[in-house]
């Protein structure tokens, strides 16, 4: 196998490194040095790694180094396994399991060096967000190395990475309580209270940055609830440096966007996805997700800032440099769920540096991240207006001039499935009770009679959620995957008592409307392709290419009425993880399973030639892709590993690489 | 290149296997199973095998399973069964692709164990086979006059089939 001797000397380079007594300033392990440091490679949102031993010509041929199960990292074994480990010094670590515990593997072998556990009894277990959450951060000053993580029950953990010992001079013996010190007062109480944060932490200039997240909003208990500040930690320490308040406190700007005192009492507005730093800038860039109640925003009347922004920080002091709000008083469940992007590009001559941010609407929003400036211009767009009782509507919604949306976004009858006559009739007779319309088209009251409510694509599952995009810095090209058929009703109904809310309106479905999703004849009610995957040009603001992404589900491909059809690849609704850049490849895997005659059960990783968009390699995976890949080498030999998980199937790492040749 | 990529598959049938969860020890019993099940082979070829098309539950255990459901899995899996951003939708292609393959008592187990998340252990097996016919009614499976079974073993013999044979 071809190795490259540049590679080879930089792993040299960064194994001194390792062992250097003097604190370097910028942080010594990198992607450009074979490793995987962050959550995304670096701290930029990338997921970019320069390496090339896994190229097109030996793709397919990957087989698996070592597999990881985490079914005993908790109490019970896991099927939702959406990690992406760390790659440093021939040790990978991650959490696992549904008690989030955290290991350290070898990275040649998958043995085991070290697991720790956090036992939260009652306060994990009431968890807003359980499960193994997306990973960690690995920090170093060049003498210490440590392994930061947040719990179940939201408390920041602070580890020697050498041993999973806690570091005990960090919070109190290697612990800071993530539901004290917050500006606010956790309600009702430390146990139960209502926050937490799956994410991975990120840390830049020796700052830890932590997010906040909640239960499921579409239909709460309350119109109050706790906020979700940002807050930022000393790495050496656990001091609180700065808070954010994401709904601004009085006399802060921003406040009056809350009318009516709104402000006091709503609460969520968290950042649950990934926060993105530019340590260079001394900049960090949180996507904040939406207020309390996902579908209705009465109680709520105004912009609601920071409600679905984008919002520059400076890292070491919290300050706002910047805002952008995404989406005005927000009533879509539009949460901005991907990690921002931070790209230099070069438009016009001009060079810009740039933060790009994949969305649940199929848009890439493209700011200055030193000004906030739109790269292109975004038109106040006018919107509907609609009529639920007590609801605020925004009349107007910010929509990028460029690039224009990779992702289908709104519904038109146009878009309704159409195989054939007949399924083209059943998918009309569905979409007939319902109200549709292009992107921003509002929630309705739900009706029996109809409507029942509104089809939206993005909410849930549409477009780009949490696994986000991956930039090539050498191309200045965005690669993102996004999902066209992920259908939801946006409808609203009174609670049945103040018991299941004080809320004046949650989703839900007409006493006597139907249930039971959107398929049509157990096929999606949108056209395909149903997934897919872009390569957007960030110098020209362009879509260079765009294919389907994943197999044809089987419920397609195996339809009696779609038998004598040749239906070209229509991609797969869903959580498309990836994407992976590396020197060459584009790598994205299957959110479902599927089994063809040509081959047994099982969901693909896809290798695409990232200048074309040609697919060149494929290996086949035990279950859904679950966890967005990562990439690293260790003596000579290059590695891929994602988590698998979904259905009947457990938790679990893999590990792939190159068949050994000639006795190596 | 090619050649050997095309080389590399041929040689490794048990990597294959592994890819698919099937470790060495399973592989060999695997081989010992066949090797011990070739002469009933044909009497287990002849078996009805009974899958969800076969009218596995009954309305009124479907209309029980909607209470069941509505009080205890709605909140997270939605009222329409489609799931939310933590939680995978019951019905469609997504959840049919998962399963299918497997059996009534796949899906009763991982639901036994693992739900709900905060607490998993606490429903019995009738509420959750109640819940599972009303998953099944939702996804477009017949009823028909016999309950869906409550023990594991009944239930690992109904085959999940997303095409209808």
């Amino acid at each position: 196998m071809r190795v490259v001797p540049l590679l080879l000397l930089s792993l040299c380079a960064s194994h001194s490194l390792a062992h250097a007594q003097s604190a370097p300033t910028q942080a010594p392990f990198s992607t450009r040095t074979g490793e995987w440091p962050s959550y995304t490679g670096d701290t930029r949102g990338s997921r970019y790694s320069p390496l090339d031993q896994i190229a097109a010509n030996n793709f397919s041929t990957l087989e698996v180094a070592w597999r990881f199960k985490t079914d005993s990292l908790g109490p019970r074994p896991e099927f939702k396994l959406e990690g992406t480990p760390l790659v440093v010094g021939g040790v990978l670590y991650t959490t696992g399991g549904t008690g989030r515990a955290v290991v350290a593997l070898d990275a040649v072998t998958g043995e085991q060096r070290w697991v720790h556990r956090e036992d939260e009894g009652e306060r994990g277990a009431a968890a807003a967000r359980a499960l193994s959450g997306r990973g960690l951060a690995y920090w170093t000053d060049g003498k210490e190395a440590r392994i930061l993580y947040v719990t179940p029950g939201y408390r920041l953990i602070a580890l020697s990475a050498a041993t999973g010992a806690r570091i005990p001079s960090f919070g109190t013996d290697g612990v800071v309580d993530l539901k004290t010190d917050i500006d606010q007062t956790i309600l009702p109480d430390l146990t139960t209270g209502e926050i937490g944060y799956q994410g991975a932490p990120v840390v830049g200039r020796n700052v830890v940055v932590i997010g906040a997240a909640f239960k499921e909003g579409s239909a709460p208990k309350s119109y109050r609830n706790n906020k979700g500040y940002v807050r930022g930690f000393d790495v050496k320490t656990g001091k609180r440096l700065w808070t954010f308040h994401t709904i601004p406190v009085k006399g802060e700007p921003g406040y009056d966007s809350w009318k009516n005192g709104s402000a006091e009492y709503t609460g969520n507005t968290g950042v649950w996805t990934q926060v993105t730093v530019d340590e260079e800038l001394g900049l960090v860039y949180l996507p904040v997700e939406s207020p309390t109640g996902d579908y209705y925003g009465g109680h709520r009347p105004g912009n609601n800032l920071y409600g679905e922004s984008l919002v520059c920080l400076d890292l070491r002091t919290g300050k706002k440099k910047w805002h952008y709000q995404i989406v005005h008083h927000p009533i879509w469940d539009f949460d901005l769920a991907s990690a921002p992007i931070l790209a230099d590009i070069k438009v016009g001559g001009r060079a810009i540096k740039s933060v790009a941010l994949p969305t649940k609407q199929g848009i890439l929003y493209v700011f200055d991240r030193v000004t906030g400036k739109p790269v292109w211009p975004f038109t106040e767009t006018p919107v509907e207006k609609g009529d639920v009782p007590g609801e605020w509507y925004s009349p107007t919604q910010p929509i990028p001039t460029r690039p224009v949306a990779y992702a289908k976004n709104g519904v038109s009858t146009d878009d309704l499935i159409d195989f054939t006559p007949e399924l083209k009739a059943a998918g009309l007779e569905i979409a007939s009770k319902y109200k549709i319309g292009p992107i921003f088209t509002p929630p309705v009251a739900s009706k029996a009679e109809g409507p029942l409510g509104t089809i939206a694509r993005g909410p849930t599952n549409g477009g780009t959620n949490w696994p986000g995009g991956a930039y090539d810095p050498v191309t200045h090209t965005v690669y993102v995957a996004s999902s066209n058929a992920a259908a939801v009703s946006l409808g609203l109904v009174k609670p049945a008592d103040k018991e299941r809310s004080d809320m004046d309106w949650i989703a839900g479905v007409a006493t006597g409307g139907r249930g039971g999703g959107f398929n049509v004849q157990g096929l999606p009610i949108f056209k395909p392709p149903y997934g897919t995957l872009s390569a957007i040009d960030l110098d020209k603001g362009e879509i260079k290419w765009q294919v389907a992404h994943g197999e044809t589900p089987d419920a397609v491909r195996n339809h009696a009425a779609l038998k004598d059809m040749t239906i070209p690849r229509t991609g797969q609704p869903g959580f498309i993880v990836g994407t992976l850049v590396t020197k060459t490849l584009v790598i994205a895997g299957d959110p479902q399973v599927t089994t063809l005659a040509t081959r047994p059960r099982g969901a693909m990783l896809r290798a695409y030639d990232k200048a074309t968009g040609k697919e060149v390699g494929e290996v086949l995976l035990p279950a859904p892709v679950s966890g967005s890949p990562m990439t690293y080498a260790v003596g000579g030999k290059q590695y891929i590993v994602v988590a698998v998980s979904g259905g009947p199937y457990s938790g679990e790492f893999i590990a792939l690489r190159l068949p050994s040749v000639n006795g190596r | 290149m090619r050649e050997m990529r095309g080389k590399a598959l041929r040689c490794r049938p048990l990597d294959a296997l592994r890819l698919l969860g099937v470790t060495t020890l399973g592989v060999i019993m695997l081989v010992a199973i066949a090797a011990f099940t070739v002469a009933p082979r044909h009497a287990l070829s002849q078996r009805p095998g009974r899958t969800v098309w076969d009218s596995v539950y009954t309305e009124d255990q479907a209309t029980r399973g909607k209470t069941g459901y509505n009080q205890n899995c709605a909140k997270c899996h939605q009222a329409s069964l489609e799931g939310a951003d933590e939680s995978p939708a019951l019905v469609g292609g997504a959840f049919l692709g998962n399963w299918n393959g497997y059996t009534v008592g796949d899906v009763h187990e991982r639901v036994r164990t693992t739900m709900p998340k905060n607490d998993p252990g606490i429903y019995g097996r009738q509420l959750i086979s109640d819940v599972l016919a009303y998953v099944l009614k939702s996804n477009g499976f017949p009823a028909g006059s016999t309950e869906l079974p409550t023990e594991l073993a009944p239930l690992k013999e109904i085959r999940i089939e997303s095409k209808k044979p």
